[in-house]
Parts: C-alpha cells; structure tokens; sequence
C-alpha cells in the first residue's frame, strides 16, 4: 500500500519523495498501531493515520488498496 | 498599573490609577468588561461614543514566555457587537514594560485630522500630527516610524482602508523584525481607529517601569518551569517550529473540513500544492525562513519568511487561515498568489480571513472564476484604492452577498467563519454561532481534540460541551497575553498548577484552579453577552446560515446536526 508522510515525519525517511510517498507491504489485518510501529514513528510524533476522511483509533485495521496519509497532530490556529 | 486616557476630541492625554473594578484584568477581560461597562451599546461604533481600547495581557512585559498578545477592543463596525481582536508583535510587551495597563481611546478627532499616539521609554505619551502619512500602506509608515524614531520602537497603525472607515480594516502590528505583518484582523477595529483620527500607536520598547511583582522569586521560578513545557510540547517541537499553523491544511483536508470553493466542497482539488509541508519546502529552496520569531520573548517560532523566487522578502508569516481563505475558498492553489495577497492585505490593512471569504462570495456569484489569482489581486487592490467596488468588498461577505442577491455567505454576525467548515466538524459550527466575536477561530477551536480523538468530529455528543469549555478558557487566556499555542500547551494538570503559581506570585493572590482559568473566563464572557444583548442581539443571532443546514459537503455528505436548542445551551451560565 501507498503511504503519505506529513508534518515533520518525512525527515526520518531520507529518500523520500512526496509526490510517490512510500510502498509499504503490510498483511490482511494490520492496526494503526502496526503500521506506525513498522515505519518506527515514536508516539511522541503524536502520529495520526487518516483514510477516506476518518482519523483511525489505533486498533482500527488498515484496509488494503486505500490510500492513507500519516499526519501529526497539531492545534488549531 | 496605570491607565492612559486619550480624548481624540480635545486631544488631551492623562494618566491614572487602575479603578478598583479594573484590577487584576488585562487584555480581552480588560477590553470587554470596560466597554460592556462604559460604551452605549448602541451607539454608532465610528462615532464619538464608542471607545477604543489596548490592552496588554496581564502578563505581557513579564519574563514569562510567550505573552506577547495585545488585545484591543471596541463596539466593531462589522457585526455590531462587542469585539476584541489581538496580535502578537512587540507591542504588548512594550506597553507592559512601561506598567500601562490599558489605553483607553476616547471621542473623535475633527473630521480630516490624523494623529500618532506617540509613548517613549520614560512613558511620556503625546498625540502628533500625521497628515503626512494620511492614505499610507502599513509597510512604508512603519519603516518612516522606524527612521524618524528608533528601530526598536513597537507600532500599531492602520493602513488606507482602516482611514477609509471600512469594516474589514485591521489593525497592524509590527514584528521583532519591525515589519507590520502581524494583525488585529477581526471585526474592523481599523476603521474604530481611523474614525477616531489615530493613525497609529507608537511605543519605545526601551521601558522599564513595568509594574512590581508581588513575588519575584516564585514567579521566576514557576516562569522557568512553563517555559520548559511550552518550548517542549510535542505539538509546539513537531509542527508549530517546522511549519506554523500552515501544517493544519493537510490534516483538514485529510478530514474533508477544509471549507473550499466558498464552502461548497470539504476537500480542495490541488491542496497538496499549497500545504504546509509544500510551503516550507518552497521556502527552503528559495532561501526564506521557515522557522521565524516573529513575538516578543517567543520560544514557539511559528512564524516564517515568504520569499519570491529571487530570494526578496514577499510576506510575513503565511499561516493557515490566509491559505484557506485566499487559497481554499478561492480555490487559488498556488502559494506565491496567496502569499501576494497576504501582503496586500497586511499592506493596505484589513482581514485576511474576511477578504478572501468576500472574495469567494464573489467567485461563488460568478463575478470571476473560481482560482482566478489575477482578479483577487486586483479585487483586494481595488480595497486600497477606494473604488467603488473596493468598498463593496471592504464591508465584508455579506455586503458582497447582498450586492450579487448571493445567498451564500459563510458569516455568523456578519464575521466571516474560519478554515473549519461546521458540516464536518461540528464543534466548529457551535462555536462559529455562539462567541460574541462572530465567527472566529480563536474563540474555541477544536481541531486537536478531533486529531487526538477525544471527540468524533461528525457526531453530535459532546460538541456543545466541549465547545463551551475550550471557549471560557481561551476567553480567560486572552486576558493574561497568552498565545494560542503557549495557551494550549497549558491545559494540563501540571502545566495549569504552575500557571497558578506564575499568576498568583505575579498578583499576590490565591486563585486556585476554580479561579482560573474557568470563572475568569465565564465573567468575560458574561460581559460580551450581556454588551451583545443590549445592543439588540438575540439567540437568532446565534445562527449558522441556512446553507449549512440545507446543502451537504463532500466528501462526508452531511449538513450542520446540532439543534437550536443545543446551540442555546452553550452559555448555561
């Protein structure tokens, strides 16, 4: 699956360019909670994964072919 | 603690003690509790009656962090209610370095007079004459300030439209770096100041006369301590230093909340160009600053520095409600449009947030195409210039709606609303119908609780509460100088704990967690309410338009669900 880094996130990721984000092979079933683990995003990231409009909980599962983009949290301003 | 009054009629200055009734106030307490106590509500707000006032947060000139925020208030021109609007700058700070607890702008100048309110470092106030500088942009004034006086010298003006009386006029601030590029955008207190004859106020940052700390000791120590949590909270280190609020247009467009095509569509097609993350890219390559101090004694740095393609110097701090307004709503995606528009704004003076929402009325009426930077360029110059249709625009959407019979406008009280559309994230809208201010985003905005999820942003339960509660206490930091991020920063147990601890040793009081920040906030509110009331406000006013319950936004497909009877509820207090 294709997946979008915002905020500050992508500066962990040396290679990586926007407008391809990054491949991530995951399996039937992965959580948020997987898939942040397994692009080594700390909670103190304060990251978030959004997918078709929602902010997921962490245990909501990732439904492959669905593009997500991974943001941090910020205030309003 | 010291009030100086300015009687623009007989132009006479005088300094006197803070009344009993004023103490322990400062900013947005200050400002709405004076004018709900002392201003007719209904008198005409351009005249004689209506007083303008600037007040420094009640921690401002303090060593605390952070507290650079002025608060200036009047009956507003635009919705006819109460308004304060604050900035950041450097203003703040120097006014309470020089223990001036509020100004206090009285009467009205002969009609043609123009005057600068001039203080130096020994607080010496006098009112010059400024015919010089009558029609001048924000930018050219401030750098002739700067040459006549000293380069450290703090200002407030008005540019060409706040002189023209229009309600969209802001009033400018000026940054570390002296450029006028910060606001008091909201509610046309510009026009407030150009219908007294003030062009500006001018203030030394060299005092040193502030008023005495109760405890010095505990203060400083308790300021270490918040300083620590507001430079190292998470949100603060991540996204407010890297990329300002222009980091919130990839989260709400992700939500499908970003209000775009005049509040037609909850996703903007080509937003990616315009984001934050797009923004502080462009902004490397070309040599600008991303990361910028743009306050007084701020450790955040949310601000940046916008430059061309050849390295110069095109605007300060492009934040996110201009990027939605000139860009979403207009559906301009392209950032050096946008950042061109943000200073003409600045330049000519008047609400970035307002102008592009009028803009997109008009967009949305069909009298340009949508994403059309060329004809928003020339609307907004067409404010500076006085034309017949620059001052169509200069009153705002709603003036804009009424002269296409478009019927619709994004407004509460004729303000127009913020980057946060109410069909998508309802907590939004109750706060958009229920502050005092009209429409605003800073009255109670809830984007982190929904990207936290403490609050699912489509569902009914809890938005009236959370709403409330986000509402007092924001009400009660405007009164202390506070920023919105050093503000939220301080939302926890902890942080509120030494908050006490700095207000208490600043004060010589024993306010507890009761105290502040939950009944400052309600008797500030309580007193806008009660200014709006007998000004002729009622719960109608308290009204989203009809649109927002009529015609759903993609992508979600919902309307505005909270009831009428929620929404007046809101204030159960």
């Amino acid at each position: 699956m294709r997946v979008k880094l915002y905020g500050t996130l992508s500066q962990q990721f040396p290679d990586y360019r926007h407008s391809e984000g990054i491949e991530v092979e995951i399996p039937e079933g992965t959580t948020v909670k997987d898939l942040l683990a397994r692009l080594e995003i700390s909670e103190s990231q304060g990251a978030l994964v959004a997918m078709e409009g929602r902010i997921l909980k962490a245990d909501d599962k990732i439904r492959c072919g669905v593009p997500v983009n991974v943001l941090q949290a910020i205030h309003g301003g | 603690m010291k009030f100086m009054k300015v009687n623009m009629t007989d132009q006479t200055i005088k300094l006197e003690d803070v009344p009993q009734d004023y103490m322990g106030l400062g900013g947005r307490g200050l400002t709405s509790i004076m004018i709900n106590k002392e201003v007719p509500p209904k008198c005409d707000s351009l005249g004689p009656e209506n007083k303008l006032i600037f007040a420094p947060g009640l921690l401002s000139g303090t060593s605390l962090v952070n507290t650079s925020r002025i608060s200036i208030g009047a009956k507003s021109p635009l919705t006819g209610g109460i308004k304060e609007s604050n900035a950041g700058g450097t203003v703040a700070a120097a006014l309470g370095r020089l223990g001036i607890t509020g100004i206090i702008v009285e009467g009205q100048a002969q009609e043609g007079d123009l005057s600068i309110l001039r203080i130096d470092k020994e607080g010496k106030a006098s009112l010059i004459p400024a015919q010089e500088y009558r029609g001048m942009r924000t930018y050219q004034f401030v750098e002739k300030i700067l040459e006549t006086y000293s380069k450290k010298t703090a200002v407030l003006c008005i540019g060409p439209a706040g002189e023209q009386r229009m309600p969209l006029a802001s009033i400018q601030s000026s940054d570390i770096d002296g450029r006028p590029c910060r606001a008091a955008a909201r509610g046309g207190l510009g026009a407030v100041m150009g219908a007294k004859g003030l062009k500006a106020l001018v203030v030394d940052q060299g005092g040193k006369s502030a008023d005495a700390i109760a405890d010095p000791k505990a203060f400083n120590e308790a300021a270490k301590v918040l300083a620590k949590i507001i430079k190292e909270e998470f949100i603060n280190v991540n996204m407010m230093g890297p990329l300002g609020t222009a980091g919130l247009v990839a989260p709400l467009n992700s939500m499908g909340a970003f209000p775009s095509f005049n509040a037609t569509k909850g996703v903007l097609d080509g937003w990616e160009n315009i984001s934050g993350e797009a923004m502080a890219e462009l902004i490397k390559k070309r040599g600008g600053n991303t990361t910028h101090m743009g306050c007084a004694q701020c450790v955040i740095h949310c601000s940046n520095i916008f430059v061309d393609k050849k390295g110069k110097y095109v605007t300060g701090a492009l934040e996110y409600e201009t990027i939605w307004s000139m860009g979403g709503m207009t559906g301009i995606v392209d950032l050096d449009t946008i950042a061109q528009l943000d200073f003409l704004c600045d330049d000519i003076g008047v609400d970035t947030m307002s102008t592009g929402v009028a803009i997109a009325v008009a967009m949305d009426a069909g009298h340009k195409k949508f994403g059309d930077g060329k004809a928003a360029i020339e609307m907004v110059k067409e404010i500076g210039k006085g034309t017949e249709f620059g001052r169509i625009l200069g009153n705002g959407p709603a003036a804009i709606g009424k002269h296409f019979n478009h019927a619709r406008v994004p407004v509460v009280k004729k303000q127009s609303v913020a980057g946060y559309d109410p069909r998508a994230m309802l907590g939004h809208g109750v706060t958009f119908a229920t502050t005092p201010m009209g429409a605003d985003h800073t009255a109670g905005n809830l984007v982190g609780l929904y990207l936290t999820q403490q609050l699912d942003p489509l569902k009914s339960e809890g938005q009236v509460e959370a709403s409330r509660f986000i509402q007092i206490a924001m009400a009660a930091f405007d009164v202390m100088g506070l920023c919105f991020m050093a503000s939220v920063a301080l939302l926890t147990p902890e942080a509120g704990e030494a908050f006490l601890k700095v207000l208490n040793a600043k004060l010589g009081t024993q306010f507890g967690p009761d105290d502040f920040p939950g009944a400052m906030g309600i008797r500030v509110l309580k007193a806008e309410k009660e200014f709006n009331r007998r000004a002729g406000f009622t719960k109608e006013d308290d009204r989203l338009p009809r649109f927002y319950y009529e015609e759903p936004l993609p992508p979600h497909n919902t309307v505005f669900s909270i009831t009428d009877e929620e929404i007046d509820s809101t204030f159960d207090f």
